[in-house]
């Protein structure tokens, strides 16, 4: 079948060259712009060209090898370019180069989607593989109780040769490909153990945002396979209860509640923080600061928790909602991957990705705009972080991979559908 | 499969729903609690606007310059020492020790903060400095000016702490906020950083005070809502109705008598108003409390007020007995009993009290203009006009003749808070009340605290308050 063919299909996506071109026109202008701001910056120049060429390897030359969900690929590639923008503009007066180094991260994460789109399309035995994943897995989730540093009073970094990476963001990956293979095949037992190590070992860490996330996709896995709702209702009363007890044991997760309870009464120490971020959104009101404006810097890490109060001072709160808007597509278009999927395993990869994506969306905006308690996890694609980057580029990737096969399976039923028409029109066949 | 393919719609739906959520809270908290988080002293982003931008003028209603920024960059405020000191809780000091002044709290207009963006090309392309919106205040400065050298000057309030709020009841504009002692915006001493009496702290807004007998107002207007013979009922004061293990004693110890409740209100008597909270319970008066705002959050455009307090727990019938005199962890702020006496003035109104008339543009233009707002429904038309009517027999022939005023129709009522002050038991002087008058539709509400009596502390200012308006307006 040529690629011709591909493209004639019924429910195939045709890539969007005005989408793609209004993204890459909007970054190349953004950080010309910068660029040119007082003085002239080679960064911003560099970026002013790699950016949206990244962006159009990753969106429209990539595809070319497969099918693949468009949309999806546009939208996380379009969120991977903002956060490279916005870090950018927090360097303009601060010396660092996070931005350029997000690029790098950025195209590091295009590789790594590719990688995990072949591992989905082309790995069809994974009897041998899951126990590999699963043992490599484990290993990169004690190494930093062995060799890792703390912080932010979380344990969960370790150092390899100057560079930091955190394990509990790749074990994601890993976690995801583990419970859809032994929930498909209903091997409860084997993902439950492995589930409550990782949950051990983070709780051991303290990185309870991390643990939240695992712990809610897990949940919704679960039930989405079983439909079990005892169950999911104990699962659900356990973490409140887990969240009850760590309330009461862990002092800082007691701080926690009280500055989001009230910041201000806290300004002078912990309640800092998001008493910088509420009022860095509110200086941007609706339509912003613009572009390079504002304050970010004051407010504590606001390259990676924060990130999105730097968004909504820089582009106002309109535009935070357009990108919470552009995060709900792309849960909606990883439902349909997953509604469409053939096989179980797939059906709970592509499901497990979108909801880990959609609660660590929910829970790093919900607490910048502190509706919830404030918990040190990234934005998915924007935040500041090489392995936060590549975990959520490698979740594309599942979610790319599981398109793609859907998409054959589909090319595959309409060729079946026609070579059976086609010989039903044919009077004189034999056996039909 | 396709259980498994409902059950995954229906998991999204969750996710989406809770993005949702983060989105609408996210509008919502900016629209309603932006300008106060942006406001905020401890914001720095306004602090560095201040050397870009030329902060705009603030003006009174009459069009006196109360605040401006001279060719340093450095704000002013009025040349006469008097009248910015009188003016400082309202508007604000340079050091940005006084909370929510509208130097800091309209910041977003004075800083230019809502210019629109071809404004701000224009400007630029002229190469000038940016300069902010000028803002016009619903407030007078000479009231201000007049209200603090009757407070410092008198005989009885001289050196004491307090505050007084003067509003037009129809319409909600704040005349006056002032709030003692009061201290010079440009130059600040080490005495004022380091007095007792917290000069830097706005008690207009800020202090939450026992209401005292100001708040038998209320309570008459729930005996009205919810005891259809209250009119007729006779009450006894012996000086101490025993309740459980205490006693309820009236101010100096007085005795009334037999009683109705609108000769009750007119000498305010205490037996009488704790004997009315019990027939009314708790959960009534608290009902009718809280149609007068209290226990509400106040999310006004233009100030920042701290909330008034009704308390919600289970309460002995000692403390119930005391609330329906305004005492037992009842709190308001001067501003909220002004609003209260308001109300009854404007038919069972209240009006949001407002502070801004107008934002204009550097060029001139009126950028915006604002309109009054009806806060809440207090109370019915019916009952607020007997309370008018108790009231104006309380500065008729009650507690409050000191408040009278010739050629005025004045109604209040006066309050004699108990309170304890660094462990020492000490009387509060509260006045709230209002002229009839279509001419002069005024209310105030003044505080003098360890002033003592209500009556003859509080009422004399109200009443010079009330000379002044006429003076000035009456014409």
């Amino acid at each position: 079948m040529s690629r011709r063919d591909h493209a004639s299909t019924p429910s195939r996506r045709r890539p969007d060259r005005r989408l793609v071109s209004a993204m890459m026109l909007f970054f190349f202008s953004a950080f010309l712009l910068l660029a040119l701001k007082g003085e002239l910056r080679w960064q911003g120049f560099a970026l002013a060209f790699a950016v949206p060429l990244l962006i159009y390897i990753a969106t429209m030359w990539l595809p070319r090898f497969f099918p693949a969900d468009k949309l999806l690929l546009a939208i996380a590639n379009f969120l991977c370019a903002l956060g490279v923008l916005v870090l950018y503009t927090t360097d303009l007066d601060g010396g660092t180069s996070r931005g350029l180094q997000q690029a790098v991260y950025y195209s590091v994460g295009i590789a790594v989607m590719l990688f995990c789109i072949l591992l989905v399309r082309y790995v069809r035995n994974w009897r041998f593989l899951i126990k590999l994943v699963m043992l490599g897995a484990a290993g990169l989730m004690v190494l930093p109780l062995a060799i890792g540093t703390e912080q932010n009073g979380a344990t969960n970094w370790i150092q390899i040769s100057g560079t930091s990476l955190q394990p509990s963001e790749l074990v994601k990956l890993a976690l995801l490909l583990i419970l859809s293979y032994y929930m498909s095949r209903r091997k409860f037992w084997t993902w439950m153990l492995f589930a409550v190590f990782c949950l051990g070992v983070l709780m051991l860490q303290k990185d309870l945002g991390t643990a939240l996330i695992y712990y809610i996709t897990a949940l919704f896995m679960f039930y989405a396979n079983t439909g079990n709702l005892p169950l999911t209702g104990l699962g659900v009363l356990g973490g409140v209860g887990a969240a009850l007890v760590g309330y009461d044991r862990f002092a800082h997760v007691k701080k926690r509640v009280a500055i989001w309870i009230n910041p201000w009464l806290y300004y002078e120490t912990h309640g800092y923080q998001i008493a910088q971020v509420l009022m860095a959104i509110a200086s941007g009101g609706i339509f912003g600061v613009g572009l390079g404006l504002g304050a970010p810097r004051v407010i504590p890490v606001y390259f990676t928790d924060c990130i999105f109060a730097v968004i909504c001072e820089q582009f106002g709160i309109a535009f935070g909602i357009l990108v919470l808007v552009m995060y709900g597509i792309l849960i909606l278009r990883g439902t349909s991957i997953a509604t469409g999927a053939r096989s179980s395993f797939l059906a709970l990869l592509a499901m497990g990705a979108t909801v880990m994506l959609g609660i660590q969306t929910f829970v790093i905006i919900g607490g910048v705009l502190k509706l919830i308690p404030l918990t040190g996890v990234t934005m998915p694609f924007v935040s500041y972080g090489g392995t936060s980057l590549v975990s959520c580029m490698g979740l594309i990737g599942f979610l790319q991979g599981v398109a793609s096969i859907n998409q054959d399976d589909l090319e595959y039923d309409y060729e079946i559908s026609h070579s059976l028409g086609e010989a039903a029109a044919l009077p004189h066949a034999d056996g039909l | 499969m396709k259980q498994l393919r409902t059950r995954f719609r229906l998991l999204t739906l969750v996710v989406i729903a809770l993005l949702l959520v983060a989105g609408l809270y996210g509008v919502y908290s900016v629209t309603i609690y932006g300008s106060r988080w942006f406001s905020n002293s401890r914001n720095t982003r306004y602090q560095s606007a201040k050397r870009t931008v030329i902060a705009g003028d603030i003006l009174d209603r009459n069009g006196v310059v109360m605040a401006t920024t001279d060719s340093d960059g450095e704000r002013v405020y009025q040349s006469s020492i008097k009248a910015r000191r009188a003016s400082v809780h309202l508007i604000g000091d340079r050091e940005g020790n006084v909370a929510n002044g509208v130097d800091s709290f309209q910041a977003n207009y004075l800083l230019g903060f809502e210019t629109s963006l071809s404004e701000r090309v224009a400007a630029l392309l002229r190469g000038e400095t940016r300069r902010g919106d000028d803002v016009t205040l619903t407030a007078d400065s000479k009231l201000n000016t007049h209200i603090v050298n009757a407070f410092e000057s008198g005989v009885n309030t001289k050196g004491k702490s307090g505050a007084a709020v003067v509003m037009n009841y129809r319409t909600g504009e704040v005349l006056a906020l002032v709030s003692l002692p009061v201290f010079d915006p440009q130059n600040l001493t080490e005495s004022d950083r380091n007095n007792a009496q917290h000069p830097f702290w706005n008690r207009a807004l800020q202090s939450t005070l026992a209401p005292g007998s100001t708040f038998k107002i209320i309570t008459a207007a729930s005996a009205f809502e919810n005891l259809s013979d209250i009119a007729t009922h006779q009450f006894t004061c012996t000086g101490a109705t025993k309740v459980l293990d205490q006693t309820i004693h009236d101010y100096r110890m007085a005795q009334h008598g037999n009683l109705t409740l609108e000769r009750a209100f007119t000498v305010s008597c205490n037996n009488a108003f704790a004997q009315c909270a019990l027939i009314l319970e708790d959960a009534a008066l608290r009902k009718t409390a809280e149609s007068f705002g209290f226990n509400d959050n106040f999310l006004f455009r233009d100030l920042v007020v701290e909330n008034s307090v009704y308390p919600t727990t289970n309460r002995n019938l000692v403390e119930v007995a005391w609330s329906g005199a305004g005492q037992s962890q009842i709190g308001a702020t001067p501003l909220h009993m002004c609003m209260v006496a308001a109300a009854i003035a404007n038919n069972g109104v209240m009006m949001e009290p407002r502070l801004l008339l107008q934002v204009k543009g550097p060029g001139g233009v009126v950028r915006m203009r604002f309109t009054s707002k009806e806060y809440r429904r207090a109370v019915s038309t019916d009952i607020a006009a007997t309370l008018q009517t108790f009231m104006k027999n309380v500065v008729a022939s009650g507690t409050g003749t000191a408040a009278r005023v010739n050629g005025l129709t004045i109604a209040g009522k006066t309050g004699s808070a108990e309170a304890a002050v660094d462990g020492q038991a000490v009387t509060h002087a509260w006045f709230v009340g209002y002229i009839e008058s279509s001419k002069l539709p005024y209310a105030c509400a003044v505080l003098v605290e360890s002033g003592d009596s209500g009556g003859s502390v509080a009422a004399p200012l109200a009443a010079s308050i009330f000379k002044y308006l006429l003076d000035t307006y009456g014409k």
